[in-house]
């Protein structure tokens, strides 16, 4: 264990020893800021930054930012997010004292929290070379809790342009899992089997009495998730963000099928794939040939069942049908289907954009046929419709309800 | 044997299997170059088989490895006989033995338990290279590919209480894929990939009349006609080789001479195997269906 009073401090360029306790409290400070806009920083991280910068030349404003990025950044995407923070807080402060306004992320860190800048920390030829600082600030990435908050309640379809940005850099932070399974296979931890091979070893020093016995327990993963979204007429208005949704989902999670349908089923599991949602969406155009056709939802289910369903629904994969239930096609078709993609998955799960409203009632045929067989029936018409559903989703994880007969008697609706 | 890719076609052809050209240069590659072979295709295309056609055809021995979901390295590989080892421990115990020879008693070859995987390795050191045949290797999960890839790719195990075993003349490693989830590409990368396709009227006529060389030569056309037309409809799942040939044995169980629609109709069971294609097939659609069928094998000249 180290202790602070254990690390020399830091010399500064002109010769003069710097009071050490205003660097480590301007560090710490900047872990925090890191920590709270999604970083992965323990205060053990934080000991190992300043171990290493007494290895460095703190006069030298780069390697003192490349030995903070190599050591705090450990995920590419934060790589940017790093790079602001760091002109932002180590910037030779103008006043003696800035306020830096850094809106909390996530649901735990709600309200803002205040930092102040440091003063005299700031190397002093640090940006002196002619670089001009970018003018970036963080609350463009990360929208402060008062924004958020309206933004959450609003419906999608009334978004403008620049609040789905934000809507979808709010969606980029949610947790992106639905729910995890038990797999075959076992992991060291405690659990009800006994590790033979780990007893034998670790019991050899005490020359062969078997007196610690290890145990090993099943690993849990989280589950395939299956998207098929409607992009029939009556959805045009939320096209664009549900492609902007199946993105997310599809870039941070490792196993993701995703399918768009409307008068034919399409799958675009390996166009949306792609990193910059610009080409993603390109290329997913040139790919479907049906954008705001009718709606056909049984024949679609029918075209994934038949084509898809063995490949996409192995190892209990939750399945999210986003559709308004607006249905033109054969409403036997879509109960048979239904029925049988319900007893295909884990979990069926029906995303209504229009559930919310307190005029609506599901009562098309399309949506009679489709209900008996949904195991929750959700509104999705903004983001806190979201977060709930993925909170929803990680609850009942463990749900005995499991079988599909026994699904299909009790549904969750609302 | 192994000369050229016409040989190869030959032997599998004298083994009853037929194989078209491409699997043909894929096996002959396979066998020169020491690489897996990697087989995909839909249920009962022949991707087992032709393992165990290998086998026969080398005159060695199959090995095979069923994958299932949480498949690891104490089933595919080895494992230490944990009963007998602690048995071992008491009487070492009473004999009083040191620490150091202890651990290298009871961790010495004699309580190791060869799975699949290691047994392959330890044949080829022999000298008597297998047939490895790791099959369905989609239904195992994605940490299993990770620990095939060095076994595949060095064919080198390392226990570390024992230490690394090496074999310089690789066994014959086929792996199937039934394609319920993609295959990750850095195991594909190491394998030479071959896509078994459905076969032609004229190829599966050939297996048909190689499989039951007894049967009315009529009949085998009419089945294998019946078939491939069936392999037409949008079923849930289409019929393979392998029901083709159940069919097959069927037919001739019930001595039939020629295909009659209620015989068809009885013995549907054999060929699709869910309740929604057999619905579908309703009397009249099941009787156009015989109809072409009857027709098509008409047109077949020659037996």
């Amino acid at each position: 264990m180290y202790k602070v009073s254990d690390f020399d401090l830091p010399i500064l360029p002109d010769g003069t020893l710097h009071k050490g306790g205003a660097l480590l409290h301007n560090l710490l400070l900047f872990g925090r800021v890191c920590k709270v806009l999604g970083m992965d920083v323990s205060p053990n991280r934080m000991i190992e930054v300043a171990h290493a910068l007494a290895y460095i030349d703190l006069g030298n404003k780069l390697d003192v930012y490349h030995t903070m990025r190599a050591l705090i950044v450990t995920r590419y995407r934060d790589l940017e997010l790093f790079d602001q923070a760091f002109d932002l807080f180590w910037r030779r402060p103008t006043d003696d004292w800035t306020v830096l306004d850094l809106p909390s992320v996530g649901d735990e860190r709600r309200g803002s929290m205040k930092f102040l800048m440091p003063a005299g920390a700031t190397p002093s030829n640090g940006s002196e070379d002619g670089k001009p600082s970018p003018q970036l600030t963080l609350t463009a990435i990360v929208p402060t809790y008062s924004q958020n908050d309206i933004l959450r309640y609003k419906d999608f379809a009334e978004m403008k342009a620049e609040e789905l940005a934000e809507a979808r850099a709010i969606m980029e932070r949610l947790p992106q899992s639905l729910g995890f399974r038990q797999t075959r296979r076992f992991e060291v931890g405690k659990g009800p089997s006994l590790d033979l091979r780990r007893a034998l070893r670790e019991n050899m020093r005490y020359q062969g009495e078997i007196l610690e016995l290890p145990t090993r327990r099943l690993k849990v993963k989280p589950r395939p998730v299956v998207l098929i979204c409607d992009i029939s007429g009556s959805m045009e208005r939320y096209t664009r963000i549900f492609l902007h949704f199946m993105h997310i989902f599809a870039s941070t999670l490792d196993q993701v099928e995703s399918f768009v349908f409307s008068t034919h089923l399409t799958r675009i599991t390996h166009p949306i794939r792609h990193k910059s949602i610009d080409r993603a969406l390109e290329e997913v155009g040139t790919t479907v040939h049906d954008w705001g056709g009718g709606t056909r939802t049984g024949e679609a289910l029918r075209t994934f069942n038949y084509r898809w369903s063995r490949r996409v629904l192995g190892r209990g994969a939750v399945v999210l049908l986003i559709t308004d239930g607006w249905d033109r096609g054969d409403p036997d078709v879509l109960r048979h289907e239904a029925a049988r993609l319900q007893r295909s998955c884990h979990r069926f799960i029906w995303l209504n954009p229009l559930l919310d409203l307190p005029q609506y009632e599901p009562l098309t045929r399309g949506a009679q046929a489709l209900l008996p067989s949904i195991d929750d029936f959700l509104p999705l018409r903004n983001l806190a419709n979201l977060e709930m559903i993925i909170k929803e989703l990680q609850k009942i994880n463990w749900d005995a309800r499991s079988t599909p007969t026994a699904r299909q008697a009790s549904g969750m609706r609302r | 044997m192994v000369q050229s890719v016409d040989s190869i076609q030959q032997a599998l052809n004298q083994q009853d299997y037929v194989a078209e050209r491409g699997l043909a240069t894929a096996v002959f590659l396979s066998l020169k170059l020491g690489k897996p072979l990697f087989l995909e295709g839909e249920a009962g295309v022949g991707k087992t088989e032709i393992a165990k056609v290998l086998s026969r055809m080398l005159n060695a021995d199959l090995i095979r490895l069923q994958c299932y979901e949480g498949l690891n390295a104490s089933s595919a590989l080895y494992e230490w006989n944990y009963a007998y080892q602690l048995l071992h421990l008491r009487l070492l115990e009473a004999s009083g033995a040191g620490r150091d020879a202890m651990e290298a008693e009871l961790f010495s070859r004699r309580f190791l338990q060869s799975r699949p995987l290691l047994q392959a390795i330890e044949a080829s050191i022999a000298g008597k290279p297998p047939v490895l045949l790791i099959d369905e290797i989609d239904r195992a999960d994605e940490e299993f590919e990770a620990f095939l890839l060095e076994l595949l790719s060095d064919f080198q195990v390392t226990i570390p209480e024992l230490g690394t075993i090496k074999t310089d003349q690789p066994p014959v490693v086929i792996v199937t894929s039934n394609r319920t989830r993609e295959v990750h590409d850095a195991l594909k990368r190491r394998c030479l990939y071959y896509w078994i396709d459905y076969p032609s009227f004229e190829k599966e006529l050939r297996i048909v009349r190689a499989k039951a060389p007894d049967i009315e030569p009529l009949l085998a056309k009419q089945i294998t006609a019946f078939i491939q037309e069936l392999r037409q409809l949008d079923l849930f799942k289409a019929p393979g080789v392998a029901e083709t040939l159940d069919w097959t044995a069927a037919l001739v169980a019930l001595d039939q001479r020629a295909l009659t629609l209620d015989v068809v109709a009885e013995t549907l069971g054999v060929i699709l195997k869910y309740q929604d294609d057999i619905d579908m097939l309703t009397p009249d659609a099941l009787q156009a269906l015989h109809q072409r069928a009857l027709v098509q094998a008409q047109d077949v000249q020659g037996v």
